[in-house]
């Protein structure tokens, strides 16, 4: 043909640079000679255009999605981005989880990661153009093909129409192989949207229904061993001396070796192995972690608000003077615990090293730290190491700290089989990493008027970021070496005590209101404990604290709740108008006698949302009958998985508002498993409807902003039902 | 040796007596539907049917299970021939991560067993014992009710009204 055959490299480049809401040189950035090849299945005939679409010979559209699967309904929502514009359906797709390559990175994070709630507004643009793109040189293939000018034909579900005609895509690959595309296809406009905004399905859960999903607990390889960690009972303490030859003899038991984070058994089983831990012997070298309680922990963190010598975040106006100034001033301290994920799935990874080759199979947040990471504990090169993604039985943040890989990996280089690791529920529960626990102060001040003026407003606690450098920067940056990585952890310690906030320990804390003299500081008090990603990550406490204090504040000027909101979000439209709608709702309500309404607004990745609980206090029990939260999330490209997360997040927040919490006693955790640390059950769940605003803008993040509200709007609630005002969660009555 | 039916086939085994039904079936049948998530008979996840009735496995040891017929999620329903629960999950898109859902799946199967039109209280009762992290529950009632015999029968008239 007479244009030139373009690589798929510069294929995507013309698909990321187009559409403004791309963050553009951050997808494709890597040049192509040092770019490795797709890992892609490789199919005779098959025509792969671009890192995320393959067409086959016998007309099956693949879909390979760079994003973890963990219950977000993210695979859904990324194939219709790409259905929609390569014109088929995403229920028809075959689609598959990607491998470990720099054009599967997020484009908001720079390396392949999910977190955040970005997947969707990160790849909103990117995937819509790939698809495109890819539409695009089909069309132009067929046109050639069939002698038949491009204006006169058109798709229907993976299939070209020439008039009466209907022609496979795949009839057309050996041509659109040969094609370039010179320019970036047009996006269609909303209104024509076939499958964005549109009710449907999930594309996962006749699998999930099924139990044919595979999880990484379900590989099952020949000669597959299995191990269990006998672990600390304080965190992050290292094996002194091991007793084990009462181990050893057991049934099926192979090997038991001390690995970095306790002493693996490994059987031919996982219950021999679990059985066979439970006969190891280990006495610990515990540091300075086990002379702490709970009580420690608040006692100094309060210490540390009483000394105010924290870190100062942002700072506008004068706060002092604001707050002499005003008219209404009130001041109130919230507690947050610590807190552990518990998703249904136990932490696990499957390894199998073959002399200078691995390959690996878990479900993880961060694919992109699995080849460094086996390749520095293996000692093999990274590109030896094939990565499987399997779906993941939830991840809240937990399946981006990558210690049980690193676990996995340890065993089956010493132990010279290839071994699946399994987590017990009591190492889930016990060993962190965990959500941090916070103290917050909030001194708010108002003027005769109601507007707030001052917000003064101060966190103790320990900080995510130097654990997540500590585990992840090795995988991003092998060249760093273990101890250059400890050291800059370290550093990030030092930075964030003593210079400037960690943003994930302060995020929401102040953001959201309109007050022009604002305070923020930070007291880092860090016991030493393994700390991570929560679902919503800072804004899983700070909303509990802002939502509660602007309750009280409106109590405090005499002004009802949602005209106190009203009045103090003017510089912040969107939220303003959920608050509007969802106080429009409240005001309709009418709860039975003895029911109260709570009412709670946050933004937080980007999104806003309001939710209003109707509570009822009985025997001194909590019962949340109903939650109504109305949202404004911009596009929803899948409304009802839109409305799924919200309920999540609604269900996990509440789960940790009514019991989430762990205590230490001398570093230990005490709780262990789901009896002491209770999940809410579906007789205690409550009734849940979703309001989803259409504003017609791009899509902003859906995954976690359903959960920060509710701990406030019930706490709110408790407080009209009872007149005690609970600022220490989980919420407990007097 | 250990005799007992599976999905419908005679099975034996070898195993330890004291090894739970969970483990057996997952590792040496290498049925992988049924989840292991607490191992200690709290979360459901492991749930299957002994002689019908819905019974945490990882909690029951294998020698329980002796010349009993056990029926997994992988014995309710296949892909291509779903239990009406399956397609219920399907239509209702219950699942989030999946994880649960085995669990959940056989537990709702056990109760419409026993009590075709359970009311809302009664499935609360039934689905307790069932723990779901992503927060599935109403969606999980709202697709047992739709399977419960009211709701199939209402189906049935309003199909019925709609051709006379």
């Amino acid at each position: 043909m007479n244009t030139v055959n373009v690589s798929r490299r510069s294929f995507l480049q013309a698909s990321a640079v187009a559409g403004g809401g791309l963050v553009v040189g951050v997808a494709f950035t890597g040049c192509s000679s040092t770019s490795e090849p797709l890992p892609v299945a490789s199919t005779e005939g098959a025509w792969t255009p671009n890192a995320f679409i393959q067409v086959l010979p016998d007309n099956t559209i693949r879909f390979y999605t760079a994003r973890s699967e963990m219950g977000q309904g993210v695979t859904t929502g990324l194939a219709t981005l790409v259905g929609e514009e390569l014109d088929v359906n995403p229920f028809d797709m075959d689609i598959c989880f990607a491998g470990v390559h720099e054009d599967y990175a997020n484009p908001l994070f720079g390396m392949q990661g999910t977190g955040g709630s970005t997947s969707i507004r990160a790849h909103y643009t990117q995937l819509r153009q790939a698809g495109a793109n890819t539409r695009a040189l089909i069309l132009e293939a067929a046109a050639r093909d069939l002698g038949l000018a491009t204006s006169s034909l058109t798709t229907d579900n993976g299939y070209v129409l020439a008039g009466e005609a209907r022609h496979p895509y795949s009839d057309f690959i050996a041509m659109a192989q040969s094609l370039t595309i010179e320019a970036n296809a047009p996006l269609k406009a909303a209104a024509d949207f076939q499958f964005i905004g549109r009710e449907s399905r999930r594309v996962d859960a006749i699998a999930k229904a099924t139990g044919t999903a595979q999880f990484g607990i379900d590989i099952d390889i020949p000669d597959l061993h299995y191990a269990v960690v006998v672990r600390a009972p304080v965190a992050g303490t290292k094996v002194r001396s091991v007793e084990a030859s009462a181990a050893r003899g057991m049934p099926g038991v192979t090997n038991v070796l001390e690995i970095g984070n306790g002493v693996a058994v490994v059987a031919e089983s996982f219950w021999q192995a679990k059985q066979a831990a439970a006969q190891v012997q280990v006495d610990w070298n515990t540091g300075a972690l086990g002379q702490f309680d709970t009580d420690t922990l608040r006692a100094d963190y309060t210490a540390a608000l009483d000394a105010g010598d924290g870190v100062e975040g942002p700072d506008e106006g004068n706060v002092e003077e604001a707050l002499s100034a005003a008219s209404t001033v009130h001041e109130a301290e919230y507690w947050a615990p610590l807190l552990a994920h518990a998703p249904m799935e136990p932490m696990n990874a499957t390894v199998r090293i073959d002399g200078e080759r691995a390959e690996v199979w878990t479900g993880i947040q961060f694919p992109f730290a699995v080849p460094a990471i086996v390749s520095r504990v293996a000692g093999i090169p990274a590109e030896n190491v094939q990565f499987h993604q399997t779906y993941l039985g939830g991840g809240f943040g937990r399946r981006g700290a990558v210690n049980y890989l690193i676990e996995a990996a340890e065993i089956a280089v010493y132990s010279a089989k290839p071994v699946q690791l399994v987590w017990t529920r009591e190492d889930d529960i016990q060993q962190g990493p965990f959500r941090p626990a916070s103290l917050m102060r909030i001194k708010a001040g108002a003027d005769a008027d109601g507007n707030l003026t001052a917000w003064d407003a101060a966190r103790a606690g320990g900080n995510i970021s130097p654990d997540s450098l500590r585990t992840l920067l090795p995988a991003a940056f092998p060249w760093m070496g273990d101890i250059v990585a400890e050291g800059v952890a370290q550093l990030s310690e030092i930075y964030f005590k003593k210079f400037a906030t960690d943003n994930s320990s302060t995020e929401g804390l102040f953001e959201d209101y309109d007050h022009a003299n604002t305070r923020v500081t930070h007291m880092t008090v860090d016991h030493g404990l393994p700390l991570t990603f929560w679902r919503s990550v800072g804004h899983s406490y700070t909303a509990f604290a802002k939502e509660s204090m602007i309750d009280e504040m409106a109590e405090a000027a005499d002004i009802d709740e949602i005209a106190f909101r009203l009045q103090n979000t003017q510089n912040s439209p969107r939220l303003n108008n959920v608050i509007r709608v969802a106080g429009e709702q409240m005001a309709k309500m009418n709860p039975p006698e003895g029911h109260h309404l709570g009412f709670a607004a946050h933004n937080s990745f980007l999104t806003d949302v309001a939710e209003i609980a109707e509570v009822s206090v009985k025997n001194g029990k909590i019962q949340v009958h109903k939650v109504t939260c109305v949202l404004d999330c911009g596009q929803a490209v899948n409304p009802d998985i839109v409305r799924a997360q919200v309920e999540g997040g609604v269900v996990y927040g509440l789960t940790a508002a009514l019991y989430g919490g762990l205590n230490l006693e001398r570093g230990t955790i005490k709780e262990s498993n789901f009896h002491d640390y209770p999940m809410l059950r579906m007789n205690e769940s409550p009734e849940i409807e979703v309001i989803i605003i259409d504003s017609g803008t791009e899509p902003t993040g859906v995954g976690e902003p359903g959960l920060p509200p509710i701990a406030p709007a019930v706490a709110n609630a408790v407080y009209k039902a009872t007149g005690q005002r609970l600022r220490s969660l989980p919420l407990q009555l007097a | 040796m250990i005799q007992f039916i599976l999905n419908g086939q005679a099975v034996q085994t070898e195993v330890d007596p004291n090894t739970p039904l969970l483990w057996v079936v997952r590792d040496h049948f290498k049925l992988k539907g049924s989840k292991f998530g607490c191992g200690a008979g709290l979360c459901g996840a492991c749930t299957m049917h002994v002689n019908g009735a819905a019974l945490k496995t990882c909690v029951t040891p294998i020698a329980a299970a002796a010349n009993k017929s056990i029926t997994t999620i992988e014995g309710l329903g296949t892909p291509e021939d779903l239990h009406p629960l399956q397609a219920a999950w399907h239509e209702h898109a219950v699942p989030q991560c999946g994880y649960c859902q085995s669990g959940q799946i056989m537990a709702a199967a056990a109760l419409l067993d026993a009590n075709p039109n359970p009311s809302s209280d009664e499935i609360d009762a039934a689905m307790a014992g069932n723990i779901c992290r992503c927060g599935c529950y109403p969606r999980i009632k709202r697709a047992i009710q739709s399977v419960s015999e009211n709701a199939l029968a209402y189906d049935a008239m309003s199909q019925t009204e709609g051709r006379a």
